[in-house]
């Protein structure tokens, strides 16, 4: 699931020698990885799905590295804090969709992928449907998410960068920027893959080490537990502070909508072998759950801390995670957790330049019958551009930038699942109700999330999401479009499905 | 070979159990706007759609000449633990407090929650998924029928060849 969700203000200042030393080295490492992807990056197919030739071990911590953004360490532990268990119920889905995700589209999109020579999600829709029209507005739905996306984790690496390195947000938002979009235009998704891997085994590490911690300054699992239902028994209750129909739903829309996230269903592409598929489940599940270790741990044990009088109640949710690094843990894990934080927004950032670019330079040509040439070249320029418009969004657009990195997820999810997951395993599904809904997932995302997460001229019930409401509209538009199943479909035998 | 009937009668059990799984929860939903906010009976409509919604999905999926085969075992499973525990937090009095009994650190219902549907699916699903994936997804017979199918595609000059029918074979 993607936790690529907001850090939307400004972190406690961490200007420390030895953590700014490890930052620094931290980017070092990053720009000798581009360095050496850079001259592996020599086609369209390298840049954009890293010449289908990544093992499983680069895969596993790649998908994971792109799900996971620097909302699992700040944003994420500063919710725990904020609302107790409720929060889990973004993360709970883990353990069941990863597999999820397996059965219904990595060996499907990765032999699409082989046989026809696919590099996008949008490709694999317009072949499935044969139809430029599918393929167009998937791809315009993955352009605008993956732009608004970008931007929200501009401005978290903004904020993150100027709490490192003191020198402003709107520095901090162009240097991370830039330096992303260094290894990410020269590199491509190579880049992207292999810097993964890298700041993969970063947040993993780190997550462990600082969850050890929480619960060696809380006094155990059952001391933290107790000191917080001393005074707070709801936090600790199995919806924390949310009605049971707003945590069920959070459930509901990361479970079923990480079928529809193409930053890492993409990634299924990239596999060398297609059998090594057989332990990605297990790696990809694995690796999650401890990289998000963190994102519960400090959450408790600051709630913990702040009960007995250990810590002063938190001035802003988001500064659980910075507090409890620098006044609990030794300065070098705090040093490199904060580089980890780096770490997870730029690989998330990355995996969405490379499916803007895609749309740009491949999707919407094709889906108009004009393919580019030169794949690879407007593939960077377009990086380049997507790039810095998301900046320049991240810097100056205020609260348009919350609601873009919003709706993102609800987005990928109401426009991809129902076309992409259900209708690649299902030969009655027609090109009708795959355009009717990925259009009905695009136009009610976009209308009600403008008029209740943005303009706030209207408002839902706890518990019921923009994203919600737009993901179960789109199933049932697919489900009763002519020729779908619950119309009698199923007569239409392609070729495809013989797998 | 195309589908089967019987093919067919599992990916539409399986559709159709979508389906009415994502009713279940637009019905949910539509009742928290009722005046009061949501009734009881929507927490559980959402909770019992959500456990129909993720296995049939995944039954979607892993279908293989009209069949599942073992792998009926653990999609069964996530079905009751999801049903199950959703349902136990739902219907278990309220027992947080300073002398509750905790299990493994935690609260009775949090314990539910975290442990029995955020950890112990990880303990059979992946493993299901890897210890049927020669049966069930993808053989080495299988990748390589696909990859002769690629290169009859590649080598003919119609794009719409029935390159993966022959890749199919057994389907």
């Amino acid at each position: 699931m993607a936790l690529a969700l907001l850090q939307a203000a400004e972190l406690p200042r961490l200007t420390q020698p030895t953590i700014t030393a490890v930052a620094v080295v931290y980017f070092g490492a990053v720009a000798v990885i581009g360095a050496w992807a850079t001259r592996r990056t020599r086609t369209a197919s390298d840049f954009f799905v890293a010449g289908e030739g990544i093992g499983l071990l680069a895969l596993t911590l790649a998908a994971m590295s792109a799900t996971l953004s620097g909302f699992a360490f700040i944003g994420g532990p500063g919710l725990v804090y904020t609302i107790g268990l409720g929060a889990m119920f973004l993360l709970l889905p883990a353990s069941i969709t990863n597999s999820m995700g397996a059965w219904v589209l990595a060996k499907r999109m990765r032999l699409l992928g082989e046989i026809r020579g696919l590099i996008t999600v949008p490709d694999a829709i317009g072949v499935r449907y044969k139809s430029p029209l599918a393929q167009a507005l998937s791809g315009i739905g993955i352009l605008i998410a993956a732009i608004g996306y970008m931007g929200s984790q501009m401005l978290a690496l903004g904020f993150v960068i100027d709490a490192i390195f003191g020198i402003g947000l709107g520095a901090g938002i162009w240097l991370g920027m830039g330096i992303t979009l260094a290894y990410s235009v020269a590199g491509g998704i190579i880049a992207g893959i292999y810097t993964d891997v890298f700041q993969g085994i970063l947040m993993a590490v780190s997550s462990v080490l600082v969850f050890l911690f929480t619960l060696r300054v809380g006094g155990g699992m059952d001391g933290i537990s107790r000191t917080i239902m001393s005074v707070d028994a709801e936090f600790l209750g199995p919806w924390g502070k949310l009605t049971p129909i707003a945590a069920l739903s959070f459930f509901f829309v990361f479970g079923l909508g990480s079928l529809g996230q193409p930053h890492v269903v993409h990634k299924f592409y990239m596999l060398r072998n297609p059998r090594h598929l057989k332990w990605y489940p297990l790696l990809v599940t694995l690796a999650l759950l401890v990289s998000m270790l963190l994102y519960f741990g400090v959450g408790v044990a600051v709630k913990a801390l702040v009960v007995e009088g250990r810590l002063a109640p938190l001035a802003a949710a988001d500064n659980a995670t910075p507090t409890f690094l620098l006044q609990f843990t030794p300065v070098l894990l705090a040093a490199i957790v904060f580089s980890g934080v780096a770490a997870a927004i730029m690989s998330t950032v990355n995996s969405f330049m490379n499916i803007g670019a895609a749309v740009v330079t491949h999707d919407l040509p094709t889906a108009l019958g004009r393919p580019l040439r030169n794949e690879l070249f407007w593939g960077r320029i377009s990086t380049v551009v997507l790039s810095v418009a998301a900046a320049l969004i991240a810097q100056y657009s205020g609260q348009l930038i919350a609601f873009l990195g919003i709706f993102g997820w609800g987005l990928f999810a109401s426009t991809l699942v129902p076309a992409l997951a259900i209708g690649l395993n299902w030969q009655g599904a027609t090109r009708a109700g795959a355009v009717a809904s990925i259009s009905v997932g695009l136009g009610l995302t976009l209308v009600f999330g403008t008029l209740v997460d943005f303009l706030k001229l209207r408002s839902f019930p706890a518990g019921v999401t923009v994203s919600g409401l737009s993901l179960v509209a789109s199933v049932l538009v697919f489900s009763w479009c002519p020729g779908s199943p619950r119309a009698g479909g199923g007569r239409h035998h392609s070729p495809m499905f013989a797998w | 070979m195309p589908f089967t009937a019987d093919a067919d009668m599992v990916k539409r059990a399986a559709l159709s159990a979508i389906f009415l799984a994502t009713l279940a929860v637009a019905t949910a939903y539509t009742a928290a706007f009722l005046p009061g906010g949501a009734p009881a009976w929507a927490n559980w409509l959402l909770a019992m759609g959500i456990a129909v919604a993720l296995p049939a999905t995944m039954v979607l999926g892993a279908e293989r000449n009209g069949r599942i085969g073992k792998l009926a075992i653990p999609f069964a499973f996530v079905f009751l633990v999801i049903a199950g525990g959703f349902g136990l937090a739902l219907a278990l009095p309220a027992s947080e407090g300073p002398g509750a009994s905790l299990w493994f650190g935690l609260p009775v219902r949090a314990a539910i929650i975290l442990y029995g549907i955020g950890l112990l699916p990880v303990l059979i699903v992946p493993v299901a998924y890897a210890l049927t994936f020669d049966e069930m997804t993808l053989s080495e017979d299988d990748l390589e029928r696909v990859r002769r199918a690629a290169l009859a595609l590649r080598e003919q000059p119609k794009p719409e060849a029935p390159e993966l029918v022959a890749a199919g074979g057994d389907r």
